[in-house]
């Protein structure tokens, strides 16, 4: 059941592994006027068959995105490696925002840690890396979504192109 | 308060690399990074179009983009809310873009694969300061405004161009807190820069050249534009230029003939600010640092600002030496001592050895060589500005000559290259020739490889 359910899943265990492992992430949607809207979220997790990703951001950071999301269902997600650059982009049409079923605090601070260890040597501070990702518990809400399409966003002649 | 783009401008230096949302025709979102957004002014920012891609087609069927950017120090970041308007493929703006993603390409390891196709311009709808914790930032190093005040105070006091060289440079140092630092002065003819004067190298490089469109200063003079760089990168650096500006001359049989120039080995941060003298290119300002990142926007508008007032006195001061001083005393039979000195002149470049030493070309060799001639045949040594102008023998332009630049490079280099012959100013428009060995003259018709 597992494996076939997996199959089922455009995102690869490598790549539900890559977006979880403390990289830049940074959620996108838009309006009725088509006017986007984005975010950058503080934490990501694939539930185990990998047909369903769920990003935690902000809210008092992100009112327009949240209206868009419930408006259009659609989103897109940029994660970005600084070290290495590699780049994925993930689409979804079923997008939904709702307050976090629990937060994993320990989770968040593995990820927030894993970014930190890419920033550092480019010399930024751990207290740089906690500005950017900090928040407040009670301020989080989790947009969650299956994955559409997925595209590599690598920066190099194949950039932009679909890899599932 | 509504948020100016000039406030965050900090943002804008692609430290932090920044997103940009847009939207398809099909109301489908797409985000995604983008190497550089540059200020272009308060009302624009440009965005790097390095590749084909989704984002490029999205805001040609519909402008509207959203871009977040971040503090390099405070983490503090912004939303703006873009329009996209046009795409420039060259020219000034173009320039600085590709200059400054050189930069950052070769700082994030991506040198080669970052390629400028061109520069996105958008307009700037809004700006929102996205809320969130902060990190207490230092603030700036120095007062740029206070040592912009000081330098042009310290500028204004200058009598002459040498003095106002030296002193650009020495102000840069003491109020700047910048130990790298060297002008620049076009020769509009031959189409490329000389240094006059340098401050922070072992050796002063003077009369060292580099070809318009060559590295930051090449390209700011070419686009008369300031060219700023925060990171090093090959593509911009002046390591091998006196070799490959004289292998493309065809003269690679002939180094000797080039001054090497005085640059720093591996500078990180590079900012060259043309300087207009009534409005005209003169010349080149040139900066630079082993630090990253030492150059902001705010230092480049204090040298713009700064280089505005440098244009402005190097026309005064010209100006001034058009206005001669009456002529002194001769000076008394100079005594020559010592064994005889060759002094060649290859006719094709003016270029001048003493002995076997290369010691300047071009139109300040031409002088020298005039000077010398004249000296040899009269026993004169006193000269003016105002004859050298009218000499038809020294190919000198109609306006904007440079004369008085000229004549300081040639002194510097006696000064550096030999201790027998000087040049000193006399008067406005007016200096002596100093000779203390006996010459002999020789006239090559044509450079022979050493």
């Amino acid at each position: 059941m597992e494996s076939s359910a997996a199959a089922a899943s455009p995102l690869s265990a490598v790549q539900a592994q890559f977006i979880q492992g403390g990289v830049a992430m940074v959620v996108a949607s838009s309006s009725a006027q088509r006017l986007p809207s984005q975010a950058r979220a503080v934490g990501c997790s694939v539930s185990s068959d990998r047909r369903r990703v769920t990003m935690l951001l902000r809210r008092s950071q992100c009112a327009a995105l949240l209206e868009d999301i419930a408006r259009s269902r659609a989103l897109a997600v940029v994660f970005c490696q600084p070290s290495t650059h590699r780049t994925l982009q993930i689409k979804a049409r079923d997008a939904v925002a709702q307050p976090p079923a629990s937060v994993d605090a320990a989770a968040l601070s593995r990820q927030a840690d894993g970014f930190h260890r890419e920033l550092a040597p480019l010399g930024y501070s751990a207290e740089w890396t906690r500005a950017l990702l900090g928040y407040a518990p009670d301020d989080l809400v989790a947009v969650s979504f299956t994955p559409l399409e997925i595209f590599s966003q690598t920066p190099g002649p194949r950039a932009g192109e679909r890899v599932a | 308060m509504t948020l100016t783009l000039d406030a965050i401008r900090e943002c804008l230096e692609g430290s932090v690399p920044s997103t940009i949302a847009t939207c398809a025709q099909d109301g489908t979102p797409n985000v995604t990074y983008v190497s550089q957004v540059d200020y272009v002014d308060p009302q624009h920012v440009a965005l790097s179009f390095q590749f084909f891609n989704k984002t490029r087609e999205n805001i040609l069927a519909n402008p509207q983009a959203t871009a977040v950017v971040a503090h390099p120090e405070s983490a503090a970041t912004y939303r703006l809310f873009l329009r996209y308007l046009r795409t420039e493929s060259d020219g000034v703006l173009f320039q600085r873009m590709k200059a400054k993603l050189a930069g950052i390409a070769s700082h994030s390891g991506m040198a080669g694969v970052f390629k400028l196709r061109g520069a996105d311009i958008y307009r700037v709808l809004r700006i929102e300061a996205i809320p969130g914790p902060a990190v207490t930032t230092a603030g700036p190093r120095r007062n740029l405004l206070a040592a912009l005040r000081a330098t042009c105070a310290r500028l204004n006091a200058c009598g002459d161009l040498a003095a106002l060289f030296d002193e650009t440079l020495a102000a840069l140092e003491e109020q700047f807190g910048i130990r790298h630092a060297m002008m620049l002065m076009l020769d509009e003819k031959q189409q490329r820069l000389y240094t006059v004067a340098s401050r922070g190298y072992p050796a002063s490089g003077v009369g060292s050249e580099i070809a318009l469109g060559h590295g930051v200063i090449g390209v700011a003079a070419e686009h008369g534009a300031p060219i700023r760089i925060a990171h090093m990168t090959s593509e911009y650096a002046y390591g091998r230029t006196q070799r490959e500006t004289t292998a493309a001359a065809g003269l690679a049989d002939q180094l000797q003939r080039e001054i090497p120039f005085p640059g720093l080995p591996e500078a990180h941060s590079q900012l060259a600010v043309p300087v207009l003298a009534a409005g005209r290119l003169a010349g080149v300002l040139y900066v630079e640092s082993p630090e990253d990142r030492r150059y902001t926007y705010d230092d480049e508008d204090a040298m713009v600002a700064f280089a505005a007032q440098l244009g402005t006195s190097m026309q005064l001061l010209r100006q001034a030496e058009d206005a001669e001083d009456p002529a002194r005393e001769p000076a008394a039979p100079q005594a020559s001592a010592g064994a005889a000195v060759t002094v060649r002149r290859y006719v094709a470049d003016d270029s001048v050895f003493i002995d076997d030493d290369y010691l300047i070309k071009g139109v300040a060799g031409a002088i020298l060589w005039k000077l010398l001639s004249d000296h040899l045949r009269s026993g004169r040594a006193d000269f003016t500005n105002r004859e050298l102008r009218l000499d038809p023998s020294l190919h000198l332009p109609d306006v904007a000559d440079n004369l008085e630049a000229r004549l300081i490079l040639l002194a510097r280099r006696l000064a550096e290259r030999c201790d027998f012959m000087a040049i000193e100013k006399t008067g406005r428009g007016r200096f002596r020739l100093k000779v203390g060995r006996p010459l002999k003259l020789v006239d090559m018709a044509r450079p022979t490889a050493a």
